[in-house]
Order: C-alpha cells, then sequence, then structure tokens
C-alpha cells in the first residue's frame, strides 16, 4: 500500500493539469449522473412492482380492459364483492387522470366514499397537513399526495386545477406508497360528476383481505361472482396489477438499464483515454522518477490512485447532481393512474460510487503497468 | 579501493537490424571524492557509461563495483532503492517535474526516505539555499531560466547526500555565463561536501573544473588526464 506522503503528488497532477482534469471529471460525472437516473427509475420500478408473501390487497378491475377511461364496473358490485369469505373491507374508486398519456407530471385523481379512511382501507393515514374532518367538511376538496403538492406549490386551503377539475386542498398526504405521491383523494360521487357524469359507475374496487396466504382465493372467488354478470371482472394483487399496467414502462426502464451500462462504458474508456494521454505525456517525468529511485512498482500505484481519484471524483458529482434533480425534481412516471416514482436511493448511490472507483482502477491497470514496464534509458532516448 | 571499478563493460543495443556497441571492454577506477570529465565526441558512449554507474542501464558483459556492491546481483526491483541511496543525477535539459515549484522538485527525492515533513523541509531549504536559488523555491519550472532550473535540478541532485553524483553535460544547454556558473558550483560540491562527480562533456574547457578528465573512443578508455593543482582550474 502506498504511503500518504506521495499522495499529495497525486493531487498535484491532477490540480495543476486543470483542463484535462477538470474535462475528465466532468465527461465521468456526465455518464454517472445518467447511469444513477436510469438506476433511480429503475428503484422504482422495482418497488411499484414488488409482490411480498404479505400482500392484502387486491385490485377487481373490468375484464379486458386496460385503462380507467375503458374500465366501467357498477358501483352496487361493491356489497356484493363484501359477502365473499376472506374479504376484509371493499372501496370503490373512481380514477381519472389528467393526462392518459404516459408522462411524468400526470396526477390520478381517485374518488372514494368518505368511509374509506375511516375504515383504515389506506392503513394508517398521516396527515402532514390539513386532516380528514377538512376533507369532510366540502364536496369538492381532496386530500393530495405530498410530492403533488411540492411540485405545484400548494398549501391548505388553495383551490387547484388539474385538468379542468378544480379541488380545494384539505389534506396532505404523508405516505410511502408510490401510488400515495401524485394522487387526489377526492369524494365519489365528486369526481364522478366532474368526469364524465357517470354516477354509481367506478373504475375498480380495492379489497382489503384478511389472511395473505388466501389472496389468490378470494381473486378467484370475486371473478367467479361476476363470471356471467354484464360487467365482468378481473382481479390482481395490488402490486401485480401495476405490474401489467405499467409494462410498457418496464420495457422502457429495462432498456434505458442497457443505456445505464453503457454509460459506464463510456466512463471507462474517458478515464482510460485521459490516463493513456497522460502517462504518454509523462514518460519523461516517470524516467526521471526512476532515476530518482522511484521503483516501477510506486510509479504504477500513482497512475493507479490517480485515475481512482478522477473516476471517483466524476461519480461523486454525477451522483449528487442525480440524487439533487431526482430528490428535488420529484419525478415520477405515470401510466393509466398509476405512478411510478423515480427517486434516490442508499443503494443506487453507493453502486455508482463503488462503479466510479472500480472503473478508475481498471482504467489505470494496462497505463499503469505500460508506464512501469519502459526502460529508464530508452525513455530518454525516446524523448 | 576504489569506488566505481568497471572491468571489461561491454555494452550492446540493437537498434532494428543495426547493433551498437557503445562500450567495449572498458576498464575504469574511478576514487571518491574526485570530480572526473568524461570527455568524447557524440554517440561514444559517455551517457551510456553514465547511466551505468547511475544503475539505469545494465551491462551487457563486465562487472561494475559501486562501494564494493556488485550492480549485477542487486534485483531489478532493489535496483531504484540502490539509486534512492547512492546517485543523485544531474541531466542535460534539467528535466524539472513540470507540475511542481522548485521547492516540491527538491523534495521528490527524499519522499522516499524516511524522513518526517520537517527533515525534509530543512534539507530542501539547506540545497536550495547552497545552489542560490532559495528565493525562487516557489516558482515553477517555466518561470525559471535555464541556469535556474539546472540549479534547482543541481539542488535534487545533492538533497539526498548521495555517493556519486553523475552529470551529463550540465551545461549543454546553457550560455557561457551560467554554465560557469553552474561549473563553478559542481566543483564546490566537490571540494566542500567530497562528493565524487562524474560529469559527461564535449566541451574541453568545461574539463579545467575537473580534477581527471578520461578520453573515450570506440568504447574503451583512450587517455587520462589529471590536473594535480585543481584551483587553479578556469574557463575560456
Amino acid at each position: 500500500m502506498i504511503s500518504p506522503q506521495f499522495l499529495p503528488l497525486v493531487f498535484k497532477y491532477i490540480v495543476r493539469r486543470r483542463v484535462r482534469s477538470l474535462l475528465t471529471v466532468g465527461g465521468v460525472a456526465t455518464a454517472m449522473f445518467l447511469f444513477y437516473s436510469v438506476q433511480a427509475m429503475h428503484q422504482g420500478v422495482r418497488e411499484a412492482t414488488r409482490e411480498t408473501s404479505q400482500e392484502t390487497r387486491l385490485v377487481v378491475y373490468r375484464q379486458d380492459r386496460f385503462c380507467p377511461f375503458s374500465s366501467a364496473l357498477p358501483e352496487d358490485y361493491g356489497p356484493r364483492i363484501g359477502r365473499i369469505p376472506g374479504v376484509k373491507a371493499v372501496v370503490p374508486i373512481k380514477v381519472v387522470v389528467n393526462n392518459c398519456r404516459t408522462g411524468l407530471d400526470v396526477v390520478t385523481f381517485r374518488g372514494v366514499p368518505e368511509k374509506a379512511f375511516e375504515q383504515g382501507f389506506f392503513g394508517q393515514v398521516r396527515f402532514s397537513d390539513g386532516s380528514l374532518e377538512n376533507w369532510k367538511s366540502r364536496n369538492d376538496s381532496a386530500i393530495i399526495g405530498e410530492r403533488l403538492a411540492k411540485k405545484r406549490g400548494v398549501k391548505i386551503g388553495d383551490r387547484l386545477d388539474i385538468g379542468g377539475i378544480v379541488i380545494s386542498v384539505a389534506g396532505i398526504l404523508s405516505s410511502e406508497e408510490p401510488q400515495d405521491q401524485n394522487v387526489a383523494y377526492t369524494h365519489l360521487d365528486f369526481v364522478q360528476r366532474a368526469s364524465d357524469n357517470k354516477v354509481g359507475v367506478v373504475t375498480q374496487f380495492n379489497v382489503a383481505i384478511e389472511d395473505p396466504t388466501q389472496l389468490e382465493r378470494v381473486a378467484k372467488a370475486i371473478d367467479a361472482e361476476f363470471r356471467t354478470a354484464a360487467e365482468p371482472t378481473s382481479t390482481w394483487s395490488e402490486k401485480a396489477f401495476v405490474a401489467r399496467a405499467v409494462t410498457d414502462i418496464i420495457e422502457i426502464v429495462n432498456f434505458a438499464r442497457w443505456l445505464g451500462w453503457g454509460c459506464m462504458a463510456g466512463v471507462f474508456a474517458l478515464v482510460f483515454n485521459a490516463i493513456v494521454l497522460s502517462v504518454r505525456d509523462r514518460i519523461r517525468d516517470h524516467a526521471v522518477m526512476q532515476t530518482l529511485g522511484y521503483s516501477q512498482g510506486l510509479i504504477a500505484q500513482l497512475i493507479i490512485i490517480e485515475s481512482v481519484l478522477l473516476s471517483v471524483s466524476g461519480g461523486i458529482l454525477g451522483v449528487v447532481a442525480g440524487v439533487i434533480l431526482t430528490t428535488w425534481g420529484t419525478f415520477s412516471l405515470s401510466v393509466e393512474g398509476l405512478s411510478i416514482h423515480v427517486h434516490a436511493s442508499g443503494t443506487s448511490i453507493l453502486l455508482g460510487l463503488a462503479l466510479s472507483a472500480l472503473t478508475g482502477v481498471i482504467a489505470g491497470l494496462v497505463p499503469a503497468w505500460q508506464a512501469s514496464r519502459r526502460e529508464v534509458a530508452a525513455c530518454f532516448r525516446a524523448v | 579501493m576504489a569506488l566505481i571499478e568497471c572491468r571489461k563493460i561491454t555494452r550492446i543495443y540493437q537498434r532494428g537490424a543495426a547493433t551498437i556497441t557503445p562500450l567495449d571492454g572498458l576498464d575504469i577506477d574511478i576514487e571518491e571524492g574526485t570530480f572526473i570529465a568524461l570527455m568524447g565526441p557524440s554517440g561514444i558512449g559517455k551517457t551510456t557509461l553514465l547511466n551505468l554507474i547511475a544503475g539505469i542501464d545494465t551491462p551487457t558483459s563486465g562487472s561494475l563495483v559501486i562501494g564494493g556492491v556488485d550492480l549485477a546481483k542487486i534485483p531489478t526491483s532493489k535496483l531504484a532503492h540502490w539509486r534512492a541511496e547512492n546517485i543523485g543525477y544531474i541531466f542535460q535539459l534539467y528535466n524539472l517535474i513540470p507540475v511542481l515549484t522548485a521547492y516540491e522538485n527538491v523534495e521528490l527525492p527524499l519522499l522516499l526516505h524516511k524522513l518526517t515533513a520537517k527533515d525534509r523541509h530543512n534539507k530542501v531549504a539547506a540545497a536550495l539555499e547552497l545552489v542560490g536559488i532559495a528565493d525562487r523555491h516557489d516558482h515553477f519550472p517555466n518561470q525559471l531560466s535555464g541556469g535556474q532550473e539546472q540549479r534547482v535540478a543541481i539542488a535534487r541532485a545533492i538533497v539526498t547526500d548521495p555517493k556519486i553524483i553523475v552529470a551529463d553535460e550540465p551545461t549543454g544547454d546553457l550560455d557561457r555565463a551560467a554554465a560557469v556558473e553552474i561549473l563553478s558550483l559542481l566543483r564546490q560540491i566537490n571540494r566542500d561536501l567530497g562528493r565524487t562527480l562524474i560529469m559527461v562533456t564535449h566541451d574541453p574547457k568545461t574539463t579545467n573544473y575537473a580534477q581527471k578528465t578520461l578520453h573515450l573512443d570506440k568504447g574503451k578508455l583512450l587517455e587520462l588526464e589529471s590536473r594535480p593543482d585543481h584551483t587553479a582550474a578556469t574557463h575560456g
């Protein structure tokens, strides 16, 4: 391991060759920013679609329909679903989106009956501001997700026009669930009238069951109940439902992952090129250092450390930029009313930094080996 | 016993299809504390001999013993350490590291030695003072004249107190006035510090500063001149 007294020498080479170092670090930062952003998207997809054995939520949708505008179920299916053994609670939901295409700024309205929150259907509801009582006091009031509130810069009491539907902000929901971030929970009848004016029709039913091991049985039982009805159903676990709905996004994000790895290849090429050029410029310097008594191994280590420092510096900048963007930018990919939150995670940050360090080591190896193999006298003859 | 003993030293290079033999069975003894000038026309093997003595090249055959140590018996992995302990090298073109200041260039070889930062600082300051360049310690090489750069290079060569200082045409790139200053400095280092100094030169006038001049021709020692009254040496 190299002695610390040699580290200032490496820093001086980096800092005093400012232009080259800045260009290299800047290029690495750009590539790592892209890599991290892709990882953040992938993280969002993973979280939104990860099924667990403790799932207790089902989504009942119109069979053979795949978007909120086309799924229409009678509201009176609710009580029939509630009577199926194993079902703990049923909530009819009218889903309206302000943009039927996939996008980064899609708001989902979910019209729900008042009792949905009181029944604890959405778990322990935490409000960062406002209250349930506020929401109950007006028909046009809405409880909105934190991210939506932040993005639109609204507070309690503000009126918000989203896609022609005007709501009054009564509460801001604090939730870990990706689907609660870009959402506005309104009264069911309000959104039924404000959207297509079809009272008595909902998009889906969200069903809470008592026993997670009974998830599949209850799903089959619900579909069996309505198999011969005018509007037959298709019932899924909540995560599977999201996965099915966002298939296109998943494919795009999976493809983007390859772009992310392409960025890593770009980082390698950039750092490798910078170090090769740098070593080539320093043939004489290295020959002088060997004459002074610097061993071939020591010179190789100095080159590798320089490579790692350049790569990690760029990696830190790129990852930090990615974290800032995904944290403050509050991006989420939305499709068919479902959201995938693009956000930072500790794993993605560590992965980005580790990969940039590893890339620095690998990129420095060959130039370091070449520099250490040169004969001193031959170097002086050559330059 | 001489400090440096060369016996039948031969060095052969391959340059493409050509075989070059700059040294062919050379025998030389160099006593400790002497100032030797190596003379001869270009390509005669002066620098090759210097590089062999400095341990940055190895003879094709023959034996080279320095301070009782046969260089051929030192493993390659340890040769760098031997150089750090025993050799100070002064190049014709100074070869200062461009991104380092004068101070940092002189400090560079000291990083290899187990010294505290304070000890390193004291040695560097003393070396810069000796060569008369202390006031430029924070200048980069491109901010120094040729003579000033060579002074820094000399400081770098002496800062580790090496047994042997080798100088490859140290005044080759300097004007006459600067060359005189550098040669005087080298003579002072030889006299006051007692260092063995071997200087390659093709300029006969510069040999007046040395105690002995070795003339090389066709890879062998042709002639040895001694200058008993070294104090009388002048340039011009």
